[in-house]
């Protein structure tokens, strides 16, 4: 069909039911990829519209109901849920964790990614491997040889720990993925460079970091979500020694009672939760698409 | 070069940055007086009625409370256990963690640390029990719950001066008095991962009444079959329950356990009774309810005469990991009737402590009282079943509800997982 279609002179005739058929498929396509994103975004919607609805409300109908007239929706739940004490806190306290704890494994993983990547050293595959192979270890097994380990340091309780914990945690996968991205940057770029009589650490900074921005800011986005959701290894680092350090996802769920009661701040507390990673989302989403779409373009 | 330049400029920066954080967060926690760490099962209100409960204590030694609220505490305590990093004072599961936790020597003996002969003067001789290991007290009741009261509308009739005596009587009066409520029984499991737990209330306090509390402690104790006739009779009678509840066995399943007594205040009633502890005055409808005139409660009748006056009660453990002075003066604190007064105003929690009377109303004062006063006093048995019993039984109150011509085949299962769970 397109052999033929190039043979023939590009009639303005033929081209007419191609392009209507190209649009219908595109239709088509864009109707089914926006009816996905509505299934998939309901629960989601429905989170939302409960967030404004009271609790009463919550328990008696389904969450459509509150988009029927009469609507009853309200601030009530958010405005609680910013009025509960020690809440701000808890919001810079997760920035406090969350900037470090992202920014540590990324510079570690970047250096570790160009040396594996770039620069020849006895036994580097076989770390290469174990480095890798640390990402089927689940971080919960490590919960209590770590926990005796910062205890020993005394630094149980405080920020330092919970940064430390979160670098080991996400550096597997950082060093795989920064790995794999600057490996497939051209080698003729780092060579010429090196007879230019450029060191390791300038081609470093001058050439490989400045190329692996995509891939770096898209490891930002995961390792920064990672942390700010994270409940578990800031609940075990800080909770015991220091409840003035807890992040957001602590304060959180402690809005609800041992009973269950206050059920319907967590819908509002989850979407103020979801703001600032959703802020950030948007902000490097653009180098997240290029991220991937870099690489793949490149092999 | 001034690119390059640049760039370990940066990086030195942010390095910097890192390394003075860090030290401003080491040299951020001395200030005058101690703090005591604590880790309890609290959020929301309770936490704050818990906070306001020990300020009086930090104005008057100076020190401070840190208070971590989480439902996980018994992950945080496994871990806090084997890893000896461990805050000062906690709740604790439940009575079986207690003792292990005891046995390992993490939790503190408090014999030295409570004034012994007050704290069991003013506290019911079955709770003090329950925290004894070992002939050593290492927990304590910090709040107590009486289970399986009957709640009702006074509206619909009003039983304040003549409850039901007997199982039996209050069958009759619910036939006699139902007038235009939808059904006697307004029963609600959902509870997330613990669905069917206030079931398992409900066969305890048949269990009890029916089979004695001779019969009910051997078998949390893992002494008595699932399969024994005393048991099926109780899971029995939760049937009938079921049976004559509003909406039947589907509502009762997807109506969450804080929701379960609604449909008292619904107009016409759904139903004439609601069966649940003393801590549903703090959720659902109750919790804007005017106690007395939109709801009140009667004792769960007797069934066998031979166990006239049997109660059953729950409660939060609480015990002391560091044994600092700051921590001992604490605990000394949290048990006297002056600490528990404060926590017991607030509403929604009973306390073990027979001297603390500043009870909101007539209703938590009653249900106090009958926690003092219980002829027969028993503790849940599901919560001093080892967890994979509890677990278990309350998947069973669930499967049954759905379909009670399966009781054999579950009592059966019950039996299996009770072989494994106390072997441990």
């Amino acid at each position: 069909m397109t052999t033929i279609g190039r043979t023939q002179s590009p009639a303005p005739v033929a081209q007419g039911p191609s392009r209507l058929a190209r649009g219908i498929r595109r239709v088509a396509l864009h109707a089914s990829v926006i009816g996905l994103m509505v299934f998939w975004l309901i629960p989601t919607i429905g989170l939302l519209v409960n967030s404004f609805r009271s609790a009463d409300a919550v328990s008696s109908s389904g969450w459509w109901n509150g988009l029927l007239p009469p609507t009853a929706l309200s601030l009530d739940n958010y405005a609680s849920v910013i009025g509960q004490s020690g809440i701000v806190d808890a919001f810079v306290n997760s920035l406090f964790i969350t900037i470090p704890a992202t920014v540590i494994p990324i510079m570690v993983a970047a250096f570790a990614a160009y040396a594996f990547s770039w620069m020849n050293f006895p036994g580097r595959n076989i770390l290469f491997v174990a480095f890798v192979g640390l990402l089927v270890v689940p971080l919960q097994t490590t919960l209590i040889p770590i926990l005796r380990l910062f205890a020993t340091l005394g630094i149980n309780g405080q920020f330092l720990a919970v940064w430390l914990a979160h670098t080991g945690y996400g550096l597997p996968f950082a060093v795989y993925l920064l790995r794999n991205f600057m490996g497939s940057l051209p080698r003729e770029v780092f060579e010429s460079a090196a007879i230019d009589g450029a060191s390791p650490v300038v081609s470093f900074i001058r050439l490989a970091l400045p190329m692996s921005i995509p891939a770096i800011a898209a490891l930002a986005i995961f390792q920064f979500l990672f942390v700010w959701n994270d409940l578990l290894v800031a609940l075990t680092y800080i909770g015991a020694a220091n409840s003035e350090n807890l992040p957001l996802t602590v304060a959180v769920s402690n809005l609800v009672s041992s009973l269950g009661d206050g059920w319907q701040l967590l819908g509002a507390a989850a979407f103020l939760s979801m703001a600032l990673p959703l802020a950030v989302f948007f902000a490097l989403q653009r180098y997240f698409v290029r991220g991937i779409t870099g690489g793949a373009v490149k092999g | 070069m001034h690119g390059s330049a640049t760039g370990w400029r940066r990086l030195t920066a942010l390095g910097a940055v890192v390394v003075l954080a860090a030290a401003a967060c080491g040299t951020s926690g001395s200030s005058g007086g101690k703090t005591v760490s604590v880790i309890g099962t609290w959020g929301g209100d309770e936490e704050k009625a818990f906070l306001a409960m020990v300020k009086p204590w930090e104005d008057s030694t100076g020190n401070k409370v840190k208070y971590t609220g989480t439902r996980d505490i018994n992950a945080v305590l496994t871990t806090g256990v084997a890893s000896g990093v461990l805050p000062d004072l906690a709740g604790l599961p439940g009575p079986g963690q207690m003792a292990e936790y005891a046995a390992a020597g993490a939790l503190k003996p408090l014999d030295g640390v409570l004034d012994l002969a007050k704290y069991k003067s003013e506290t019911a001789s079955a709770l003090v029990d329950l925290g004894t290991v070992d002939g050593k007290v290492v927990g304590v009741f910090i709040k107590a719950a009486v289970k399986g009261l009957i709640w009702y509308n006074p509206s619909l009739r009003d039983y304040s001066s003549d409850a039901p005596a007997t199982w039996d009587d209050l069958k009759a009066a619910a036939t006699a008095n139902q007038g235009n409520a939808g059904a006697i029984w307004c029963v609600g499991l959902e509870s997330g991962s613990a669905s069917g737990w206030p079931g398992t209330d409900w066969v305890e306090d048949f269990v009890l009444r029916q089979a004695g509390p001779d019969f009910y402690n051997a078998w949390w104790q893992g002494k008595q079959a699932w399969t024994s006739p005393e048991i099926k009779a109780a899971f029995q009678a939760f049937g009938d329950v079921i049976a004559s509840s509003a909406g039947g066995a589907n509502t009762v399943l997807t109506t969450a356990f804080q929701e379960g007594g609604d449909g008292l205040f619904t107009n016409p009633p759904q139903c004439e009774f609601h069966h649940q502890a003393s801590f549903i005055t703090g959720l659902g409808k109750f919790k804007g309810a005017v106690a007395g005139t939109d709801y009140n409660f009667f004792p769960f009748p007797d069934i066998n005469p031979a166990y006239t006056g049997a109660v059953e009660g729950a409660g939060d453990l609480f015990g002391m990991f560091n044994d600092t002075e700051a921590a001992k003066s604490l605990m000394k604190y949290l048990v006297t009737a002056e600490a528990q007064d404060i926590w017991v105003k607030l509403g929604g929690a009973l306390s073990a402590n027979k001297n603390a009377t500043s009870y909101p109303d007539d209703i938590a004062k009653r249900s106090a009282e009958l926690l003092s006063t219980a002829k027969i006093f028993v503790f849940d048995a599901s919560d001093l079943m080892p967890s994979a019993m509890n677990a278990a039984f309350w998947t069973a109150v669930v499967d049954y509800t759905k379909d009670p011509s399966k009781l054999d085949a579950i009592l059966v299962s019950l039996d299996a997982v009770q072989k494994d769970a106390y072997a441990q």
